[in-house]
Protein backbone atom coordinates (compact mmCIF):
# COMPACT_ATOMS: atom_id res chain seq x y z
CA UNK A 1 0.00 0.00 0.00
CA UNK A 2 1.83 3.29 -0.70
CA UNK A 3 1.37 6.22 1.22
CA UNK A 4 -1.04 7.66 -1.73
CA UNK A 5 -3.49 4.95 -1.13
CA UNK A 6 -3.49 5.42 2.78
CA UNK A 7 -4.34 8.91 1.92
CA UNK A 8 -7.04 8.30 -0.73
CA UNK A 9 -8.42 5.53 1.39
CA UNK A 10 -8.39 7.67 4.48
CA UNK A 11 -9.91 10.70 2.57
CA UNK A 12 -12.71 7.92 1.49
CA UNK A 13 -13.64 6.84 4.64
CA UNK A 14 -13.56 9.55 6.52
CA UNK A 15 -14.67 12.01 4.36
CA UNK A 16 -17.20 10.83 1.77
CA UNK A 17 -18.85 8.52 4.89
CA UNK A 18 -19.87 12.12 6.36
CA UNK A 19 -20.43 13.38 3.24
CA UNK A 20 -23.11 10.82 2.30
CA UNK A 21 -24.40 10.61 5.67
CA UNK A 22 -25.05 15.35 5.81
CA UNK A 23 -26.68 14.55 2.41
CA UNK A 24 -29.38 12.19 3.41
CA UNK A 25 -30.30 13.95 6.41
CA UNK A 26 -32.44 17.02 7.14
CA UNK A 27 -34.32 19.16 4.35
CA UNK A 28 -33.47 19.42 0.60
CA UNK A 29 -31.17 22.95 1.15
CA UNK A 30 -29.19 21.10 4.25
CA UNK A 31 -28.62 18.40 2.22
CA UNK A 32 -26.54 21.02 -0.25
CA UNK A 33 -23.80 21.10 2.45
CA UNK A 34 -23.34 17.28 1.95
CA UNK A 35 -23.48 17.50 -1.54
CA UNK A 36 -20.92 20.51 -1.99
CA UNK A 37 -18.29 18.19 0.50
CA UNK A 38 -18.86 14.90 -1.61
CA UNK A 39 -17.25 16.89 -4.13
CA UNK A 40 -14.81 18.35 -2.68
CA UNK A 41 -13.60 15.00 -1.18
CA UNK A 42 -14.12 12.80 -4.39
CA UNK A 43 -12.37 15.57 -6.37
CA UNK A 44 -9.29 15.70 -4.00
CA UNK A 45 -9.31 11.60 -3.91
CA UNK A 46 -9.37 11.14 -7.31
CA UNK A 47 -5.85 13.66 -7.45
CA UNK A 48 -4.42 10.97 -5.00
CA UNK A 49 -5.70 8.02 -6.73
CA UNK A 50 -4.83 9.15 -10.34
CA UNK A 51 -1.30 9.73 -9.07
CA UNK A 52 -0.96 6.75 -7.37
CA UNK A 53 -2.19 4.55 -9.83
CA UNK A 54 -3.67 6.27 -12.89
CA UNK A 55 -1.86 7.42 -16.11
CA UNK A 56 -0.89 11.29 -15.91
CA UNK A 57 -3.51 11.76 -18.40
CA UNK A 58 -6.27 10.97 -16.04
CA UNK A 59 -5.67 14.20 -14.06
CA UNK A 60 -7.84 15.77 -16.25
CA UNK A 61 -10.90 13.61 -14.52
CA UNK A 62 -10.80 15.63 -11.18
CA UNK A 63 -10.53 18.95 -13.15
CA UNK A 64 -13.52 18.45 -14.95
CA UNK A 65 -15.32 17.54 -11.94
CA UNK A 66 -14.02 20.63 -10.07
CA UNK A 67 -16.33 22.84 -12.72
CA UNK A 68 -19.23 19.85 -13.36
CA UNK A 69 -19.73 19.52 -9.52
CA UNK A 70 -19.86 23.61 -8.92
CA UNK A 71 -22.03 23.87 -12.01
CA UNK A 72 -24.43 21.14 -10.65
CA UNK A 73 -24.31 22.56 -7.03
CA UNK A 74 -25.48 26.06 -8.39
CA UNK A 75 -28.15 24.34 -10.31
CA UNK A 76 -29.54 22.67 -7.65
CA UNK A 77 -29.05 26.57 -5.64
CA UNK A 78 -31.23 27.86 -8.12
CA UNK A 79 -34.17 25.32 -8.42
CA UNK A 80 -34.63 25.22 -4.77
CA UNK A 81 -34.29 28.97 -4.61
CA UNK A 82 -37.58 28.79 -7.09
CA UNK A 83 -39.52 26.65 -5.03
CA UNK B 1 11.51 16.04 -1.23
CA UNK B 2 8.98 12.89 -1.12
CA UNK B 3 8.97 13.04 3.00
CA UNK B 4 7.68 16.62 2.45
CA UNK B 5 4.94 15.78 0.26
CA UNK B 6 3.83 13.08 2.62
CA UNK B 7 3.78 15.85 5.32
CA UNK B 8 1.98 18.25 3.29
CA UNK B 9 -0.56 15.42 1.75
CA UNK B 10 -1.24 13.94 5.24
CA UNK B 11 -1.37 17.63 6.31
CA UNK B 12 -4.37 18.54 3.95
CA UNK B 13 -5.98 14.93 4.56
CA UNK B 14 -5.91 15.87 8.27
CA UNK B 15 -7.76 19.42 7.53
CA UNK B 16 -10.35 17.67 5.35
CA UNK B 17 -11.12 14.93 8.21
CA UNK B 18 -11.24 17.71 11.17
CA UNK B 19 -13.65 19.45 8.92
CA UNK B 20 -15.70 16.33 8.45
CA UNK B 21 -16.23 16.02 12.04
CA UNK B 22 -16.88 19.80 12.63
CA UNK B 23 -19.90 19.61 9.73
CA UNK B 24 -21.29 16.76 11.72
CA UNK B 25 -20.96 18.63 14.92
CA UNK B 26 -22.39 21.80 13.47
CA UNK B 27 -25.88 22.70 14.93
CA UNK B 28 -27.33 24.43 11.68
CA UNK B 29 -26.50 24.75 7.87
CA UNK B 30 -25.13 27.96 8.22
CA UNK B 31 -22.94 26.85 11.14
CA UNK B 32 -22.04 23.98 8.86
CA UNK B 33 -21.32 25.45 5.52
CA UNK B 34 -18.31 27.28 8.23
CA UNK B 35 -16.58 24.05 8.21
CA UNK B 36 -16.79 23.28 4.23
CA UNK B 37 -14.22 26.05 3.84
CA UNK B 38 -11.48 24.71 5.41
CA UNK B 39 -11.34 21.74 3.27
CA UNK B 40 -11.42 23.49 -0.08
CA UNK B 41 -9.22 26.76 1.19
CA UNK B 42 -6.54 24.88 3.15
CA UNK B 43 -6.47 20.91 2.68
CA UNK B 44 -7.21 20.88 -1.28
CA UNK B 45 -4.30 23.22 -1.72
CA UNK B 46 -2.05 21.38 0.87
CA UNK B 47 -2.79 18.10 -0.66
CA UNK B 48 -2.08 19.76 -4.41
CA UNK B 49 1.03 21.39 -3.49
CA UNK B 50 2.30 18.06 -1.97
CA UNK B 51 1.59 16.45 -5.05
CA UNK B 52 3.23 18.94 -7.16
CA UNK B 53 6.42 18.22 -5.34
CA UNK B 54 5.93 14.49 -5.90
CA UNK B 55 5.59 15.30 -9.78
CA UNK B 56 8.56 18.13 -10.27
CA UNK B 57 7.75 20.94 -12.56
CA UNK B 58 5.83 19.01 -15.77
CA UNK B 59 1.87 19.57 -17.41
CA UNK B 60 0.63 17.35 -15.10
CA UNK B 61 1.74 19.66 -12.09
CA UNK B 62 0.04 22.56 -13.55
CA UNK B 63 -3.22 20.83 -13.80
CA UNK B 64 -3.38 20.05 -10.33
CA UNK B 65 -2.73 23.42 -9.33
CA UNK B 66 -5.50 24.51 -11.47
CA UNK B 67 -7.75 21.69 -9.80
CA UNK B 68 -7.13 22.80 -6.45
CA UNK B 69 -6.92 26.92 -7.14
CA UNK B 70 -10.81 26.52 -8.77
CA UNK B 71 -11.97 24.23 -6.40
CA UNK B 72 -10.78 27.42 -4.11
CA UNK B 73 -12.18 29.52 -6.31
CA UNK B 74 -15.22 28.08 -6.85
CA UNK B 75 -16.33 26.97 -3.32
CA UNK B 76 -16.52 29.77 -1.13
CA UNK B 77 -19.61 31.12 -4.11
CA UNK B 78 -21.43 27.80 -3.66
CA UNK B 79 -21.42 28.34 0.20
CA UNK B 80 -22.76 31.96 -0.42
CA UNK B 81 -25.19 30.65 -2.39
CA UNK B 82 -26.44 28.23 0.04
CA UNK B 83 -26.02 30.37 2.73
CA UNK B 84 -28.07 33.01 1.01
CA UNK B 85 -30.79 30.20 -0.19
CA UNK B 86 -30.91 29.56 4.01
CA UNK B 87 -31.37 32.50 4.55
CA UNK B 88 -34.27 33.31 2.48
CA UNK B 89 -36.04 30.35 3.66
CA UNK B 90 -35.93 31.54 7.19
CA UNK B 91 -37.44 35.06 6.16
CA UNK B 92 -34.38 37.09 6.89
CA UNK B 93 -33.20 38.61 3.58
CA UNK B 94 -34.71 41.58 2.73
CA UNK B 95 -35.98 41.09 -0.78
CA UNK B 96 -35.69 44.79 -1.84
CA UNK B 97 -31.86 44.63 -1.66
CA UNK B 98 -29.88 43.88 -4.62
CA UNK B 99 -28.37 40.66 -4.77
Amino acid sequence: MTWLFLAALLLMAGGLGTALWLAARGTAIERLAGMQFAGTVTVLTLLLLVQAYGPSSAIILPLTLTVLAFAGTLVFARLLGTR
Amino acid sequence: MTLAAQILVFAGVFVVLASAVGLVRAKNLLTRLHFLSPATTLGAPLIGVGLVLVNGVQLGSGAILATVVLLAVTSPILQSATARLEARRRGEIDEDLPA
